[in-house]
């Protein structure tokens, strides 16, 4: 089945971007393309000028270099939370254990998970387990860092935690590309917003755009569904 | 006075008993073959096991079409396949063996390790323990899930060390319940070496019987150690399973 039909955009160092559209349009496929864990059939994935669909190229170096966070986290269940964090700096790295453990440290600090170190993931909240996968990826010094709707397993009242992460990092010049329909993280954030459906880009532009002036009826209408969702109700009461 | 003429079940024990260094020898060779044919079992149906999960089209169908062979097939076949095959070729098995000795209570026993007939039940109980062991081994990898090998591929790792790191470690931890099945049949499946003349703890109780008369009491003695046996190797797993849980799940 082909899921993706010819989709093209070009991401800039400390852009975000973020990728919205109903279930089934193809958002989680194209993040797996660009990290190839689903490698696509056809087209090409440029990384800072390499090309990281060429079979001759290395893709474990290059995913090393695109961090990824799970829509359900995928935590490694039989590590604790630094070793999750370190795992990749010790088998990929290579860093000796102790200077693997400090540097996981330190990222857990940065999102505030540093307490929960010893913690393994089964004993951690949704939004802890998040924060943590947040951290694995950020532990890599990734180029990019691909989110899957991060927030969408989660307890409403644990989005808050993980959605701070998220801005601190757009804040930091971090760059990202995030599947969400959290619409506030976008406005606040996005450079870019990109509206996906049936496997082609419907419409893209910033979150001005989409907000103010949306130029396509479906866009309009998934709009009016997550304010519905997430908005006042006031309108509808009329 | 007619009663003494009954059988008298702890006259007859004690008379078997006497012949503890027999029973003793048979036991120790049944836990030899069992220790190596589990372990044997261990590795080879890890091995398939990850074949037949990622392989690949060929190998997978490879280890599958073993699997089922093995499976689908009796055991006691399986080991006449075995020892005869090499005399059927015309191959001589030659007539060494590897013993130890050791005596205990003024009587010598003497244990033969491996010779032809040993290893040719070592080998087929192995061989056979792979393929279930396989299946124990398949079900936990699947229940791991492909989120996990698709996470730790995502920072970087290889698909190998992945499975190493990552699918396997929490594997072999689920496993432990399901398979402990496997670690309860195969000391019982060790019996069928007695057809081939291996001296394991039923052919010595077959040659005490042949030596006493007593066959109900010997078989029932047998039967105990067994369950005996069984229960530690049963219990001894359920602690390992609860001190390899991962806390919180």
């Amino acid at each position: 089945m082909q899921v993706l039909k010819g989709i093209s955009f070009e991401l800039g160092e400390g852009e975000v971007k973020v990728v919205f559209g109903p279930s089934g349009s193809g958002k989680s496929t194209l993040l797996r393309c660009i990290n190839m864990l689903n490698p696509p059939d056809k087209g090409e994935v440029y990384l800072r000028g390499e090309n990281i669909t060429d079979p001759e190229v290395n893709i474990n170096a290059m995913r090393a270099r695109i961090g990824m966070v799970f829509q359900h986290f995928n935590l490694f269940a039989h590590l604790k939370a630094i070793d999750n964090v370190s795992i990749g700096l010790r088998r990929v790295r290579g860093f000796p254990k102790e200077e693997a453990r400090e540097k996981a440290l330190e990222v857990l600090q940065t999102v505030k998970m540093e307490k929960w170190a010893d913690h393994y993931p089964a004993e951690l909240s949704g939004g802890q387990q998040q924060r943590v996968g947040i951290a694995r990826a950020l532990a890599m010094d990734p180029d990019v860092i691909l989110f899957d709707e991060p927030t969408s397993a989660l307890d409403p009242e644990l989005i808050g935690e993980v959605l701070q992460v998220m801005l601190d990092l757009a804040k930091a010049g971090t760059t990202m590309i995030v599947v969400t329909h959290e619409m506030g993280f976008a406005k606040a954030v996005a450079s870019e917003m990109i509206f996906l459906g049936d496997g082609v880009i419907i419409e893209s532009g910033t979150p001005e755009h989409f907000f103010i002036s949306p130029k396509s009826e479906r866009v309009k209408k998934f709009l009016q569904q997550l304010d519905i969702l997430y908005g006042s109700h006031e309108k509808l009461l009329k | 006075m007619i009663l003494q003429d009954r059988p008298n079940p702890i006259g007859e024990l004690l008379i078997v008993l006497e012949y503890w260094d027999h029973i003793l020898s048979g036991f120790l060779l049944t836990m030899w073959l069992y220790g190596w044919a589990l372990l044997m079992g261990f590795f080879l149906g890890l091995i398939l096991a990850n074949l037949r999960q990622y392989g690949g089209w060929f190998l997978s169908r490879i280890a599958s079409g073993y699997i089922e062979f093995m499976r689908g097939t009796p055991l006691l076949a399986q080991l006449f396949f075995i020892y005869f095959l090499p005399s059927s070729l015309n191959i001589p098995v030659g007539n060494w063996k590897i013993e130890t000795s050791f005596t205990i209570l003024n009587k010598d026993i003497t244990i033969i390790l491996l010779n032809y007939r040993t290893l040719a039940g070592l080998l087929t109980l192995g061989l056979n323990s792979a393929a279930y062991q396989a299946e124990y081994f398949r079900g936990s990898i699947m229940s791991v899930g492909t989120e996990q090998l698709m996470a730790a591929q995502s920072i970087g790792m290889s698909r190998i060390a992945g499975i190493r790191h990552i699918v396997l470690p929490q594997a072999l931890r689920r496993v432990i319940p399901a398979w402990s099945n496997e670690a309860a049949y195969l000391p019982k499946y060790t019996v069928v070496v007695y057809f081939i003349g291996v001296k394991d703890l039923f052919s010595q109780a077959h040659l005490t019987v042949t030596l006493t008369f007593i066959s109900v009491t010997t078989y029932v003695l047998i039967a105990i150690i067994f369950l005996v046996t069984i229960t530690l190797i049963s219990k001894g797993l359920d602690i390992i399973h609860k001190k390899t849980m991962i806390p919180g799940l």
